[in-house]
């Protein structure tokens, strides 16, 4: 446990110094909210509409890689992952002080992200902010959990960053899934449905338990 | 050489004669069979598309097997056993989703529907697909056996997952549930059964010669390694 604490308050303390995980996976995730203003009909068009819970989460998923691809390509510094790998601790809880790190981050390139996407597409999230927020989160957790495992593999392999969401995207189906459902619902003004909040609350259990039991495996020196 | 390539190898010309005898029996199986009074001629592709679809479920779950039997016995022997099978799976995967549309196209109409089946094994596939890429592009062998053995276990893991998310999106429509029902005709069980049962020898044939050839791969690297030490000519 004070494993998990002190990698989360190196990893944070890492990103306050630089801040560049933050403000490239906050410029991408906005780019790609403009992005989409061009490549779709007008915003305020009925179809264009149907998508924009989707569009919102990918802008997250394809940041949250962005992001994850840094955490482990940082520990090669300085041959850092050597010392990750030689700590005397359970690696699980490395693995959640990581993870944990990434969702803080992730989470905040969310929360501007959000508010862009509001602006662009003159979508009033003020009125749904808090159960919006929690599907972010519940969306956030399955990513980080699964995508933290499979940013360590990919760091250790050629072409790293091709790797991650190669590896990711086919496995994050589920979280996207659900996470999309809840969203369209409640930007759809209905109130926010059980089934996809129990398959991101499933998926999220899955993700973390395999998580901490398979990074034990993943880190070598 | 461990007690699993032993096998591998001791059974490559067993399945080999089993399956030259199994494939012209099937084949005049199917000629024999009935047409479909609806469907015609293109409904015979079901001697083809489900028995593939057997033998790529079971690859894939021998290559979860397998990557688990690794990370526990740390064999070698487990890893070559994950990664043929795979191999073995992702082929006859390519199989099923290159004869569903063919199908799909004579029967419903259209080559692809985002049903549940349908998606589940083209997610599978492509969860396989990445495994591969991941072992090419690892180096190291133990380093490969090791990210390999976890994505083929996560690859499985999100089977149900997947199941979840697909019922939830509303996707059960389409595709048959023939088995449940026992709605193929009484002339067409049994070519069906034996086309499920030569599919699984040919996996069976095919994993055998992979695993022998991966183990050949090995020793010839091995024996390469020391050879640069000491040439076997002399001098």
């Amino acid at each position: 446990m004070r494993v998990l604490l002190a990698v989360l308050a190196k990893d944070l303390r890492v990103e306050w110094r630089s801040r560049d995980r933050l403000s490239a996976m906050g410029v991408f995730a906005v780019l790609v909210v403009v992005i989409f203003q061009f490549a779709a009909p007008p915003g305020s068009a009925p179809e264009t509409r149907g998508h924009l819970p989707g569009l919102l989460w990918v802008a997250w998923v394809f940041s949250a890689v962005l992001g994850l691809n840094r955490s482990f390509a940082l520990e090669l510094e300085n041959d850092a992952w050597a010392g990750l790998a030689l700590a005397p601790a359970e690696r699980g809880w490395i693995y959640l002080g990581k993870a944990l790190a990434s969702l803080a981050l992730l989470g905040a390139v969310q929360l501007v992200s959000a508010l862009a996407f509001a602006l662009a597409f003159d979508v009033p999230l003020s009125a749904v902010a808090l159960p919006l927020a929690a599907v972010a989160a519940l969306g956030a957790v399955g990513v980080t959990a699964i995508g933290t495992l499979f940013a360590a593999v990919a760091a250790r392999t050629q072409y790293r960053e091709v790797m991650l969401p190669l590896l990711l995207l086919p496995l994050l189906v589920p979280v996207l899934l659900g996470a999309v459902r809840a969203t369209a619902a409640l930007l759809a003004g209905e109130p926010l449905p059980w089934p996809p909040v129990r398959l991101l609350l499933v998926t999220d259990a899955v993700f973390l338990i395999l998580s901490f039991v398979c990074f034990e495996y993943v880190l070598d020196e | 050489m461990s007690s699993l390539d032993r096998l591998a190898a001791r059974a490559v010309r067993p399945t080999g004669v089993l399956l030259a005898v199994a494939a012209p029996v099937w084949l005049w199986l199917v000629a024999q069979a009935p047409l479909d009074s609806v469907q015609g001629v293109v409904q015979k592709i079901v001697y083809v598309h489900p028995p593939c679809a057997f033998a790529a479920y079971l690859g894939f779950a021998c290559t979860a097997v397998g990557g688990a039997l690794y990370l526990w016995r740390r064999d070698d022997a487990w890893d070559r056993f994950a990664a043929s099978s795979a191999e073995v799976g992702v082929l006859f995967c390519a199989l099923v989703i290159a004869t569903g549309p063919l199908w799909a196209r004579g029967t419903w109409g259209r080559w692809w529907s985002w049903d549940l089946r349908l998606t589940l094994t083209l997610l599978l596939f492509l969860v396989y697909l990445s495994y591969l890429l991941l072992r090419s592009f690892t180096e190291g062998s133990e380093r490969t056996a090791r990210f390999a053995a976890v994505y083929g276990i996560a690859g499985l893991a999100i089977v149900p997952l997947n199941y979840l998310a697909i019922e939830l999106a509303g996707g059960r429509s389409i595709h048959p549930e023939n088995l449940q029902r026992g709605s193929l005709a009484a002339g067409m069980r049994a070519p069906f059964w034996f086309g499920v049962l030569t599919a699984l020898i040919a996996f069976a044939h095919l994993l055998a010669r992979r695993l022998e050839v991966s183990w050949l791969a090995e020793r010839a690297s091995r024996e390469a390694a020391a050879g640069e030490e000491a040439l076997p000519w002399g001098t």
